[in-house]
């Protein structure tokens, strides 16, 4: 999943974007979304659990909705004037039974 | 023959469960080494490519660094019927859980594994910043039986050098 390329967005988990200078700092940026599971794939991911692995029904799911969390942050960023995040951090809960919250947060700058 | 019938009865129902745990037993064991047969399979394939992933913070080279992205990486990973089995027994006497070892290592050595597959074929030379996050996914709200799935996250920030030293 390589977003910054398309968004025109520099993304990184370091303090900086490596290679580049930081000249403004905008605070926090951050996005979440909560996710329930489909019943059906739920059925499916139970089965599947007899065996064990991999349950890919659960990856797609919270991959997308970890996409979206970050897309969520990357327009709190741009509405700001920001052209790059740096130091994002992904934290996963269990909010109720069978849904998931994806949350993205990390601090908005300008590079060079 | 009523008593018959009802030792059938309970005969039956009570195979009924027995037969799913071992058939859970006998094709979790097959399906569950077949994956890591692959993975070391796998990772056998990159032996001896430079593609470090570390959880420094710097780049390791002093280069001219041309272009930088975050990458991820997540995969959810279950432990069979049998083995939750297992370790809810064990859960009771305390001690080593065995049971679940296996599917959670797998998880995060696979989840790893993926990063540096994405990185090597998106160009890139190194990946830094490595973070590794597990999350339980409940399986229900009530009852004990909260173990149903492991999500395993890793991110960090790729790094491709440019072609010309400095």
């Amino acid at each position: 999943m390589l977003l910054n390329m398309s968004e025109g967005m520099h993304l990184s988990n370091t303090e900086t974007v490596p290679g580049k200078l930081i000249t403004a700092s905008f605070g926090l940026v951050q996005g979440s979304t909560v996710r329930a599971k489909n019943i059906f794939k739920d059925f499916g991911a139970g089965l599947k659990n007899m065996v064990g692995g991999e349950l890919k029904a659960y990856t797609e799911l919270l991959q997308e909705a970890r996409n979206e969390a970050l897309q969520r942050m990357m327009m709190d960023a741009q509405s700001r004037g920001a052209n790059a995040i740096v130091n994002i951090r992904f934290a996963t809960s269990a909010v109720a039974g069978g849904a998931a919250e994806l949350f993205a947060y990390g601090t908005a700058v300008t590079v060079e | 023959m009523a008593g018959e019938s009802a030792l059938f009865c309970q005969l039956f129902f009570l195979g009924i469960p027995i037969l799913i745990y071992i058939g859970s037993l006998v094709f979790g064991e097959l399906h569950q080494n077949k994956l890591l047969l692959k993975l070391d399979t796998e990772e056998k394939a990159l032996e001896g490519r430079t593609n470090p992933v570390t959880n420094l913070s710097k780049p390791s080279q002093a280069r001219q660094i041309a272009s930088s992205s975050l990458v991820m990486e997540s995969i959810s990973v279950g432990p069979s019927w049998w083995q939750m089995l297992m370790g809810g027994i064990k859960n009771f006497f305390g001690g080593k859980i065995h049971s679940y070892d296996k599917m959670l290592t797998y998880g995060r050595r696979v989840v790893i594994h993926r990063l540096r597959m994405q990185a090597i074929q998106s160009g890139f030379d190194e990946v830094i910043n490595l973070r590794v996050e597990t999350a339980m996914i409940s399986k229900k709200s009530k009852g004990d039986d909260k173990t149903a799935a492991f999500e395993f996250t890793a991110y960090g920030t790729a790094i491709r050098y440019s072609a010309s030293q400095d």
